[in-house]
């Protein structure tokens, strides 16, 4: 392994947790500016974060702790499997589980609220995986690799093979992200679903490490975007800003949707899209 | 910078509130007031708050679960109570199932007096709660929340006994 | 050498089986079938150590084929005196084809003197991997069941039958499924393939109840239709192709008996629209489960298809497999969101998995090929496992509904925790069952129909095992935590076995590299045209590349971590589970809280199961119709040639 690639790692490891944490910050000055308020500093995740950490590790039994460490570990693997260049199936795998473990971590307490919501992730991840599993072989598809390394090297932008894929994974990145209409299982800001749902039973540090992966795959779904236009990185940052902002506008002007719609739509309307989308590929 | 400060998150609790309270706290999540300017959220559930906001007078049904909402937040912790019912009972001090004060119950960091307090109050007394809360943090003692411009004991207060019962009855 | 070999690893477990059913008592049966499997597995591991090799026997005697003949029709007689005790007009007619079929067949053998030398025996590394798989789970189950069915002794019904005869037809089973895979001739194929029929036949009609009866005679139903589509794949054969072997019906190119034969094999591997007789299999004792969901009975479908497939690239044959696997594969892992008893969950994760292992053998390419023998490896070791514990749990806490299985974290901490292994291996990174899963889907990349349809599965895979695992491990902080006392034969299997699956888990990429690969490779070997053979070993190279390290590395670390936060986080912080503050602080109501009237009520939210959807009555009639229509599909429009 060469100092390079060891660099990469952790910059990979160090960096978006940060930026994350950042963009987290802008959505809650944003929605408070929609909203006509001043709104926190945009520090203030930071803030949240660092408190956490200061808090009694609260548990109800040791088992459940382990799935918070495996919740971020899994998260963090995405991102050296990204920098590393590896399979992007195995990248979303990765993903997915990071999710897993948060759920299983939710569902070893008999607690109702961290059950409920637990459940609830577990329709969320029915709802948008085959959507990011049907994105990631359209882009394997259009490049003829699974490989995230090749991603970078391409004529011209994905956004011109892929853009209804584009479409779709906007709404799963509402999911992804806890936004409404989608915030089913638990949400962040300060409107709780469910007394916070599946993030319930977790307090002091192991929140904070849950804030920590929440702000990886902040930072993940925004590079996913950037990724549509990444032969111009400008153009890309200005994407996933776009895209940014318009997850806060629909956040902000929508309600709540029922579990069981959020299924409806996203296995309809998204899915559909993405279909129809790699179908032309095959042309 | 003390991170305790920055952050206070919040749980509300109403002990038997006549709801007058909560409607001006939750005031203070509107734009006009805006609490979460300082960094303060209003969570649903005690394991991730800092901070309990209790309404209300405290009653034998609800004495129970006020103690296991405040024992389920992680330390530190501050308590806030908000209102006069949350300090004496308030005009419900009279009733045959009200306890008094919350004080009785859990120990309480800052008490906003008024019925209800002003929304600029009540954020007054939760900032004034950081002070203590950081000081928790820090592991030092702080002693109990101060109540000098209330003077009304409820009778049962063996301290109490008999001053100024008479002259509260109708 | 070879002779011994193939002598031990089929006549050995037969031998035993008897030695099982005659010991007096239960303990000299203990003795018996403890030196068998041990022997056996260890047989087993020599042969796929050594490799492969191609054996005839060199003594033949002029009356062989005629006891083959005698063999195979007195099957037929059993069968048809099986359909004609339990009162069945198909298995009568089963039997009856069958017999009809058997003489045909016997017509066309003896004209042609070729056809009646000595069987041949194909060890190959296909075979070798399957002998492994029976000779060493199946001996684990052997092993378990001894403990599992003393105890089922005493709950059983009266009608059950003896444990002896149990272990006959248990033991006997091995030596039959290493026949069925060692052998390259059809006809000695088709003798062991309705012996494993019988036999499970046997087991599942193990307890003799009317339930019991039923299931083992609609098993008996579907797996006897299978085997007449055999048979005449194997008559065709002789009659129109002048040949008696599988490789020569492969050399041969037979579009016809192929697709009977692949035909057979789907009935026996139970995809859609044949599952319901393995559905219905679950009412047999677990072992028996476990036996037939992953070290045989299954298998031998999955073997034959697998054997098959690279004769039939780029056929309709392999499309309509491809389409009929994947859409098994999808619906199955559908259904099994709406059950909650913990044994038809796994039964249907079986014909998911199946369905997938079938799907892949129809996509037809290296790296699908590859991903359909890690799926068959990997499955048989997890499902084992899984069958073998949701037995213990059943027999411990007396139900088989994953709702009543809060809890067991404290009444079965062992237990559990290899559960929780065998499932997690069944989903999670770096198992294999995971890495193969994802083989499929980039081996399906080419093919859009299939592709959605393996998408939309592992998807709804996710959900079934994610809500179970949760439900078995709820716990709260307990004040005790005291190991459960099982008997040594059944905690000796669960352990050995959970062994086995963690380190193939851990080497599933290894083991892909050096057995999996080079074996593809070699079976395709000049079997696609230029262009695709180009595109799927690309691919297959890619694959194998993963770098596994980053997922060991993270995973372990957050291990270490887990394990040094107690240091790090000093002192006890537990606390009750936020119930709205309305707790009840006792010993034994931890999860209890304070409901109308004061009264104690207990907290509980159930796991949700989507019936409205994923109902066996709404689905499977629309599932088995489009299943049925895929499969005809093969027979309209243009018959089965390319």
């Amino acid at each position: 392994m060469t100092t390079e690639t060891i660099i990469r790692v952790l910059a990979a490891l160090l960096a978006p947790p940060l930026i994350g944490a950042l963009c987290f910050g802008l959505d809650r000055k944003i929605t408070a500016r929609f909203q006509g308020r001043i709104g926190p500093p945009v520090w203030q995740p930071f803030y949240d974060v660092a408190k956490l950490w200061r808090k009694e590790p609260m548990v109800l039994n040791r088992v459940k702790t382990l799935y918070v460490y495996l919740h971020l570990a899994f998260m963090m693997m995405v991102m050296v499997l990204l920098v590393l260049g590896e399979d992007m199936l195995m990248v979303l795998f990765a993903h997915a589980f990071s999710s897993i473990a948060l759920i299983l971590g939710a569902m070893s307490v008999r607690s109702p609220y961290s059950r409920l919501g637990a459940m609830r992730k577990i329709m969320q991840m029915l709802a948008y995986e085959p959507v990011l599993v049907l994105m990631v072989v359209g882009i394997a598809l259009d490049n003829a690799s699974f490989s995230a390394s090749d991603i970078w090297v391409r004529p011209q932008p994905l956004l011109y093979s892929l853009p209804l894929v584009f479409l779709a994974f906007f709404v799963a990145a509402l999911i992804k992200l806890d936004k409404s209409p989608f915030d089913v299982a638990t949400s962040h800001h300060a409107h709780q679903e469910l007394v916070k749902g599946v993030t319930l039973e977790f307090s002091g540090p192991y929140l904070a490490l849950i804030e920590i992966t929440h702000f990886y795959e902040t930072f993940l779904v925004l590079a996913v975007m950037a990724f549509f236009w990444i032969t111009e990185p400008a153009v890309g940052v200005g994407l996933a800003a776009a895209g940014f902002l318009g997850l806060i506008v629909v956040d902000n002007i929508s309600a709540r949707l029922t579990t069981r719609s959020m299924v409806k739509i996203m296995w309809t309307v998204p899915l559909m899209l993405t279909i129809i989308n790699i179908l032309w590929l095959y042309r | 910078m003390d991170s305790l400060v920055k952050s206070p998150w919040v749980v509300h609790y109403n002990c038997n509130s006549c709801n007058g309270c909560d409607i001006e706290f939750l005031a203070c999540l509107t734009p006009l007031y805006d609490a979460e300017r300082f960094g303060i959220l209003h969570v649903g559930n005690p394991k991730h708050a800092d901070m309990l906001v209790v309404t209300g007078a405290v009653n034998h049904r609800n004495s129970r679960v006020l103690r296991r909402v405040y024992e389920q937040m992680p330390e530190p912790k501050v308590v806030v109570a908000l209102g006069v019912c949350t300090a004496t009972g308030g005009i419900f001090a009279e009733g045959y199932n009200v306890l008094g004060g919350i004080d009785r119950v859990i120990p309480v960091d800052v008490f906003v007096p008024g019925c209800p307090p002003r929304p600029e109050a009540m954020i007054d007394g939760i900032v004034a709660a950081l002070s203590r809360l950081s000081a928790k943090g820090r592991g030092q003692e702080v002693g109990p929340a101060k109540k000098d411009r209330i003077t009304y004991q409820r009778p049962s207060d063996p301290a109490a006994e008999g001053k100024d019962d008479a002259a509260h009855r109708p | 050498m070879e002779s011994v070999l193939v002598g031990l690893l089929i006549f050995g477990p037969i031998l035993m089986g008897v030695l099982a059913w005659l010991a007096p008592g239960n303990r000299s049966r203990v003795l018996v079938v403890v030196l068998g499997a041990a022997g056996l597995s260890a047989v087993g591991v020599f042969t796929a150590w050594r490799g492969p090799f191609d054996f005839i026997p060199s003594t033949w005697l002029p009356w062989g084929p005629w006891a083959m003949f005698a063999l195979e029709a007195l099957e037929d007689v059993i069968i048809t005196y099986i359909g004609y005790r339990l009162a069945s007009q198909a298995i009568v007619v089963c039997g009856v084809v069958q017999f009809g079929l058997t003489l045909t067949e016997e017509y066309f053998r003896f004209q042609n003197p070729y056809l009646t030398q000595a069987p041949h025996f194909m060890v190959d590394p296909l075979s070798l991997i399957l002998v492994l798989i029976i000779t060493v789970i199946g001996s684990l189950i052997a092993v378990y069941a001894l403990g599992y069915m003393e105890r089922h002794a005493h709950h059983a019904p009266s009608s059950a039958g003896s444990n002896g005869r149990f272990f006959f037809f248990l033991m006997g089973f091995l030596g039959v499924m290493n026949w069925v895979v060692l052998t390259d001739n059809i006809q000695v194929f088709i003798i062991c393939w309705e012996a494993t029929t019988l036999c499970s036949f046997a087991l599942i009609a193990h307890d003799g109840t009317g339930e019991a009866l039923a299931s083992a005679k609609r098993a008996l139903l579907f797996t006897a239709f299978g085997g007449t589509a055999n048979m005449a794949a194997s008559a065709i054969g002789m009659a129109q192709f002048g040949t008696g072997d599988l490789t020569g019906l492969m050399a041969a190119g037979a579009m016809v008996p192929i697709t009977l034969l692949c035909v057979g094999a789907l009935t026996k591997s139970a995809t859609l629209p044949f599952q319901s007789w393995l559905l219905g299999a679950m009412v047999a004792p677990t072992p028996v489960s476990a036996l037939l969901h992953s070290a045989t009975m299954v298998k031998a479908g999955t073997y034959l298809i697998l054997r098959l497939a690279p004769s039939f690239t780029g056929t309709r044959l392999s499309d309509v497999l491809a389409l009929c696997g994947a859409f098994t594969f999808a619906l199955a892992a559908g259904l099994a969101i709406g059950q909650s008893n913990a044994k038809r969950v796994l039964a249907y994760s079986t014909i998911s998995n199946l369905g997938l292992i079938v799907g892949c053998a129809g996509i037809n390419t290296p790296l699908a090929l590859a991903a359909a023998l890690m799926i068959l490896c990997f499955h048989a070791a997890s499902k084992g496992l899984l069958f073998l514990c949701v037995g213990t749990i059943e027999q411990e806490i007396g139900s088989r509904d994953i709702e009543d299985m809060g809890g067991i974290r404290f009444r079965l901490p062992a237990t559990t925790i290899i559960t929780l292994v065998g499932m997690a291996s069944m989903l999670i990174p770096p198992f294999g069952m995971l890495l193969s899963k994802w083989m499929a889907i980039e081996a399906s990349i080419h093919s859009p129909l299939i592709l959605m349809l393996v998408v939309a599965g592992s998807a709804l895979t996710m959900v079934f095992w994610v809500k179970w695992m949760g439900r078995i491990q709820t716990v709260s902080y307990h004040p005790e935590e005291r190991l459960e006392k099982l008997p040594p034969s059944m905690l000796t299997a669960l352990v050995v076995l959970v062994l086995i699956v963690l380190a193939c888990g851990l080497a599933a990429m290894p083991i892909h590299r050096t057995w999996f690969e080079p074996m593809v490779i070699q079976i395709y070997h000049g079997k696609l045209e230029a262009i695709r053979a180009a595109q799927s070993l690309v691919q297959l190279k890619a694959v194998s590349h993963l770098a596994i390290w980053p997922v060991l590395v993270l995973l372990g670390g957050a291990f270490l971590a887990w394990l040094g936060h107690r240091t790090f986080f000093k002192g006890r912080h537990e606390r009750l589970p936020f119930l709205c503050g309305e707790n009840v602080v006792a010993p034994d109501r931890f999860y209890s809280f304070y409901s109308l009237k004061d009264q104690p009520d207990s907290a509980w939210a159930a796991s949700m199961y989507l019936t409205s959807v994923f109902s066996e009555t709404k689905l499977t009639p629309w599932a088995n119709l489009l299943a049925l229509m895929i499969l005809m599909s093969l027979f309209v429009m243009g018959g089965v040639t390319p």
